[in-house]
C-alpha cells in the first residue's frame, strides 16, 4: 500500500528514539536561538539536525522541502536585500540593481530560522512512524478518540487511493475510456465515482462496527499495546536537551543583566 | 481460435522488486486455471494481458498482434475481466443498465447490448431482475452480476479473478456451468483460483504460479501429480487426489465421480 506520510521504515538508532525526544528537540532548536537571538545558534542546530538526518539515513528526503521552501526564501533574500527600509551599506551592485548588507543580513536571519525549523521537523516526521507519533500525543493527554482520527487519516487516505485504482481499472475493462478530452472524462465521472462513494460508506459502517465490537467507546482508562521503552539513553538525551534550554535561559538572563 | 502468446515478459511494480520473471506461455482453446500462492503474479498476469500494466520488458501477443499498440478500451472487445469484488464496478441504479454498459462501451447498437444483456443475466440465473438495484442484492448475487457485465459484451477471452471467492455452493455450481457453457462457445476462458476441487473439476489445463515464474504447467491431471513441486509452491492438490493418494492409488484422481467410476469398474472385474 501507498503511504501517504513521509515517513519511511529503516532500522537506524534515530528511527528508534522516542517521538517525545524528537519533539523535545524540535522546541529545543527553536526556542534557543531565539532566547539567545543568536544567528550562529541557528546555523548550529542546523548542522545538528544534518548530523541526527544523516545518521537516520533520511537526508536525501529533505531535499524536496528545502528546494519548496527555498524558492520562497530566495524572494525574501531579495526583496530585502533591495528594499529593506534600513538599508544603507550597499554590499553588492549588479548592474542597476544594488543589495544592502542589513537586508542581506536581515534575509540570512530569516532563512537560517526557517531551515532549522524545517530541519528539525523532518527529523520527526521523516524517522517516526506516525502512529507511534499519535501514540506519543495520546499518552500526553490527547484523546483517544481524536488520536485514532489521526491515525486513521494515514490508513484511509491511501485504502482509498488504491480502491480508486481497482474501480478505474475495472471500468477500463468494460471498455471506458478515462483518458482523452474533458467530455470523456466528464463521461468517465459517474462510474468511477459511485462506487468510491459506496464503498467508502461501507467500510465506514464496517469499520465503526469492528471498533465498537472492541470497546471504542468503552469508558475505562484506555492502556497502550506497546510499552514505552525508558532506556538510559533516552533519559540522557532528555536531560540534555532541557539542560541546553535552560543554560541558554541563564544566558538570556545574563544578556539582560549586563 | 484466437491465442494469447506471452513472450519473454518481465513486470515490476517497484525497480529491484521483480513480480514475474520472463513468463513465456501460450494461452489456447482449453479452459486453463492460474494457481499459485498469494503474490505468486497471478493477478499483476492477468492485468498485463488485459493492458491494465505495461510489461517491462517482453510482448503479449493476440491472435498475432501486440497489444501494446492497443487502449484498453480498445482491448476490452476482445478479452473480458471479471474483478474479485463486485463492489468495483457497480454503480448504476438497476441491473439491466449495468450489464448494458459494458458492450456500449465497446461499440454495440443499444438493441444489441440489451439482447446480450438478457442473455447474460439468464446465463447467471438473475432473469427477470433487469430492473432491480443492484444494490439491493445480496453479495452473491452482485457477483453474478458482475460476471453477466462481461459476459454480456462477448468477449472472445473471459478472465476470472477468484470467481468462487465467498460463493456457497449452488453458486459455485453455477460458475462451473458458465465455465462449461463459455467452453462450448468456442470462448477461451482463463481463471485465477485457490479452490483446488473445483480447478480439478473444471479446468483442462493448470498452470502454477510461484514467485514470479511459471512452475508448472500442463493438464490439470499431469500438473496434480507432481507433489513435489506442488508444495514448492505452497499449494495441495484437491482433496480426492489427496486422499487416493493415501490410500495407495497410482492413479491422479481429480474429481469423486472419476474416483467412484475407477473403484465401479475394478469391482466388476
Amino acid at each position: 500500500m501507498k503511504s501517504i506520510s513521509l515517513y519511511q521504515d529503516k532500522n537506524t538508532v534515530i528511527h528508534r528514539i522516542d517521538p517525545l525526544s524528537k519533539i523535545l528537540y524540535i522546541l529545543v532548536a527553536i526556542i534557543v536561538p531565539f532566547l539567545l537571538a543568536s544567528q550562529i545558534a541557528s546555523a548550529a542546530f542546523i548542522l545538528v539536525s544534518i548530523i541526527i538526518l544523516l545518521m537516520g539515513k533520511s537526508l536525501k528526503r529533505t531535499v524536496p522541502m528545502l528546494g519548496f521552501s527555498g524558492l520562497i526564501l530566495i524572494t525574501v533574500v531579495i526583496i530585502q536585500g533591495i528594499f529593506r527600509p534600513d538599508n544603507v551599506t550597499p554590499a553588492l551592485v549588479l548592474g542597476s540593481v544594488v543589495f544592502y548588507k542589513e537586508g542581506l543580513l536581515f534575509a540570512l536571519g530569516i532563512s537560517l530560522n526557517v531551515i532549522n525549523i524545517l530541519m528539525s521537523f523532518s527529523i520527526l516526521v521523516l524517522t517516526t512512524k506516525p502512529s507511534d507519533m499519535v501514540e506519543t500525543f495520546v499518552r500526553m493527554g490527547l484523546s483517544p478518540k481524536l488520536g485514532y482520527v489521526l491515525s486513521s487519516v494515514f490508513q484511509i487516505i491511501p485504502q482509498m487511493t488504491e480502491t480508486m485504482a481497482t474501480i478505474t481499472d475495472a471500468q477500463r475493462s468494460r471498455g471506458m475510456e478515462t483518458e482523452g478530452n474533458l467530455t470523456t472524462r466528464v463521461k468517465a465521472f459517474f462510474p468511477l465515482i459511485s462506487p468510491v462513494v459506496m464503498n467508502s460508506l461501507i467500510t465506514t459502517k464496517e469499520r465503526a462496527i469492528a471498533l465498537e465490537v472492541r470497546g471504542f467507546d468503552s469508558k475505562q482508562k484506555k492502556t497502550f499495546l506497546t510499552e514505552v521503552k525508558k532506556t538510559r539513553s533516552e533519559k540522557v538525551i532528555k536531560i540534555v536537551l532541557a539542560a541546553v534550554l535552560i543554560l541558554s535561559l541563564i544566558g538570556r538572563v545574563l544578556i539582560w543583566l549586563r | 481460435m484466437s491465442n494469447i502468446e506471452i513472450k519473454d515478459m518481465y513486470f515490476s511494480y517497484t525497480e529491484n522488486e521483480p513480480v514475474l520473471n520472463g513468463i513465456n506461455l501460450t494461452l489456447d482453446s482449453r479452459t486453463t486455471a492460474i494457481i499459485g500462492q498469494n503474490g505468486a503474479g497471478k493477478t499483476t498476469f492477468v492485468k498485463l494481458l488485459k493492458g491494465l500494466l505495461k510489461p517491462t520488458h517482453g510482448q503479449i501477443f493476440w491472435d498475432g498482434k501486440d497489444i501494446s499498440q492497443m487502449t484498453v478500451a480498445q482491448l476490452a472487445k476482445y478479452i473480458g475481466l471479471v474483478f474479485q469484488n463486485p463492489n468495483d464496478q457497480i454503480f448504476k441504479g438497476k441491473v439491466i443498465d449495468e450489464v448494458m454498459f459494458g458492450p456500449i462501451n465497446i461499440g454495440m447498437s443499444q438493441e444489441d447490448a440489451l439482447d446480450h444483456a438478457r442473455k447474460a443475466l439468464s446465463i447467471v440465473g438473475l432473469a427477470g431482475t433487469e430492473d432491480e438495484n443492484p444494490y439491493d442484492m445480496g453479495l452473491s448475487d452482485r457477483k453474478m452480476i458482475a460476471i453477466a457485465s462481461i459476459l454480456a459484451m462477448d468477449t472472445d477471452v473471459v478472465i476470472f479473478d477468484e470467481p468462487t471467492i465467498a460463493q456457497d455452493y449452488k453458486a459455485k455450481e453455477k460458475i462451473k456451468q458458465i465455465i462449461r457453457q463459455l467452453k462450448s462457445d468456442g470462448k477461451m476462458v482463463l481463471t485465477i483460483i485457490h479452490d483446488m476441487d473445483f480447478v480439478a473439476e473444471c479446468f483442462e489445463r493448470t498452470i502454477v504460479f510461484a514467485k514470479g515464474n511459471v512452475l508448472l504447467d500442463g493438464p490439470t491431471a499431469e500438473v496434480f501429480a507432481q507433489k513435489e513441486k506442488l508444495t514448492q509452491a505452497y499449494l495441495e492438490p484437491p482433496h480426492v487426489t489427496q486422499l487416493c493418494n493415501r490410500l495407495g492409488y497410482q492413479q491422479t484422481f481429480l474429481t469423486v465421480e472419476d474416483f467412484v467410476a475407477y473403484v465401479k469398474r475394478t469391482l466388476k472385474k
